[in-house]
């Protein structure tokens, strides 16, 4: 007790009993409640674990706190695995957490969706009235999930076996880890918005809470709303709820059961065909049956109408025209009878006429009528028109 | 042969909606006869057509790659 030759230095017995803890003690898990939780500015994580007798002091740090889905509360509980070591400056021991979970499992998940939950059901984007109808047809179906995985599988299949026409356009993603989320957005939006499909299937096989993380996360929400197509939320198996699932339009348990919600059994287009077909033969029949009727009725009519227009019109056609000759006939017996008086007054009125009466008439050489004893000097010659000639004389001298 | 003219054409969906609107065409009170019997054998047509595809599909997968300015439709190799 009273031998000093070995004096150790603060720093010393720090290191020591730093290599004594964190040789001789393995991972282990601690359950406790959160006495307080900091966050510094280099993005590690400074927290108290404490129960009704004692506490630790422990550290997380930032690349181990990136996949928390949100910081946990105080006064929450929770467990940690970690390993114990000693921060040297102050001598303090601490649990170096790799990882924190919610006491029940997945609680912490839970709590973080809860939240972005809310916040989109505020927005109005869970709302009813939002959900859009599945298309009646589809000419290509789209789908965001894992080229490798099993759900673009069982998809596959079921569109097969179903719907073999249906062309099908595949968007690659990651459907899980820390890009996830922003990957799966990204190809949700540009499928989406592609024009090239008209339903988008999100799929993905089922997991643990944290595997279809990506699912529950904002920005995925929020391009499954914003899509101008109808989205088909098929995420895991039944029992996994996500976001995805409450923002999307229609919510299949399994991505099998998506793919049977897209795309219509061939039995059922055959039958739709069929009766296409029939529908189209029975309006064409009556259409022609109709159109028959019609001109029946048309014929009928024209028939009645010849009846009560046209013929009573051509009878009096016919009588007016009868009636327009015996007229003209009228006309022309009452002008023939006017141009023959006529005649007759032109007769009496003729020089010829006065001729016949045995008059004459002298014309000297120029045709100039003699009218007096002086225009018919003794010894010429001029000619004399009687009734049926003319004759040439010559005037010998004028009587006393 | 048959089924490469139709894959030219347009595609099922494409058919079986304008079936849809040639009934409804057919089935309105004011249709002309000549119009509706150039319509019904639109129609028929369609119905031919459809049969075959239904008959003789397989499936198309492709895959959409590049971003939104530059995209691109790939076939997908072998998908089983």
């Amino acid at each position: 007790m009273d031998d000093v030759s070995e004096i150790w230095s603060v720093s010393q017995v720090n290191r020591a009993v730093k290599k004594l803890i964190e040789t001789n003690l393995e991972g282990l898990w601690i359950l406790g409640e959160i006495a307080s939780w900091t966050r510094a500015s280099s993005g590690h994580c400074y927290f108290t674990l404490k129960d009704d007798k004692s506490q630790i002091r422990c550290v997380m740090f930032k690349s181990d706190v990136s996949k928390l889905p949100l910081d946990p509360d105080t006064g929450m509980v929770i467990r940690v695995f970690g390993s114990l070591s000693l921060y040297e400056p102050r001598g303090e021991y601490q649990v170096v957490v790799r990882a924190l979970m919610d006491e029940g499992g997945e609680g912490l998940w839970r709590l973080a969706a809860e939240k972005v939950r809310k916040k989109l059901e505020g927005e109005g984007l869970l709302d009813k009235d939002r959900k859009k109808q599945l298309p009646k047809s589809i000419k290509a179906l789209g789908v965001v999930t894992s080229l490798g995985g099993a759900a673009l599988y069982d998809i596959l299949k079921v569109v097969e076996r179903r719907a073999p026409w249906t062309k099908v356009i595949v968007r690659d993603t990651r459907v899980q880890g820390e890009t996830a989320a922003h990957e799966i957005s990204e190809a949700i939006r540009v499928l989406s918005e592609s024009s090239m499909v008209d339903l988008v299937i999100v799929a993905r096989g089922g997991g643990s809470m944290e595997d279809l993380w990506a699912f529950n996360e904002e920005p995925v929400a929020r391009s499954i709303a914003a899509s101008p197509v109808p989205v088909i939320s098929a995420i895991g198996h039944e029992v996994d709820t996500t976001l995805s699932d409450l923002v999307a339009d229609f919510r299949a348990p399994t991505p099998s059961a998506g793919a049977e919600m897209a795309v219509k059994d061939g039995k059922m287009v055959k039958d739709l065909l069929a009766m296409i077909f029939e529908s189209m033969f029975l309006a064409m029949s009556t259409l022609t049956s109709t159109f028959r009727k019609e001109l029946t009725a048309k014929r009928e009519k024209l028939m009645n109408f010849q009846d009560a227009v046209v013929n009573p019109q051509r009878e009096f056609l016919d009588r007016t025209a009868d009636e327009l000759e015996s007229a003209m006939q009228a006309v022309m017996s009452t002008t023939r009878k006017e141009l023959s008086s006529l005649e007759n007054m032109m007769e009496v009125l003729s020089p010829l006429a006065t001729l016949s009466r045995g008059y004459a008439l002298p014309r000297n050489a120029e045709g100039k009528i003699l009218k007096t004893v002086d225009s018919i000097p003794s010894g010429i010659r001029f000619s004399l028109r009687v009734s049926d000639g003319t004759v040439s004389c010559e005037a010998l001298g004028k009587d006393n | 042969m048959v089924e490469n003219n139709v894959e030219k054409g347009p595609t099922l969906e494409e058919r079986l909606s304008r079936l849809t609107e040639v009934v409804r065409n057919l089935e309105e009170d004011t249709i002309d006869l000549e119009v509706a019997l150039e319509l019904f054998e639109e129609g028929i047509q369609h119905v031919r057509e459809a049969e075959v595809i239904l008959n003789h599909a397989e499936l198309r997968v492709k895959e959409l790659i590049g971003s939104s300015e530059n995209l691109e439709v790939r076939q997908l190799k072998d998908n089983s």
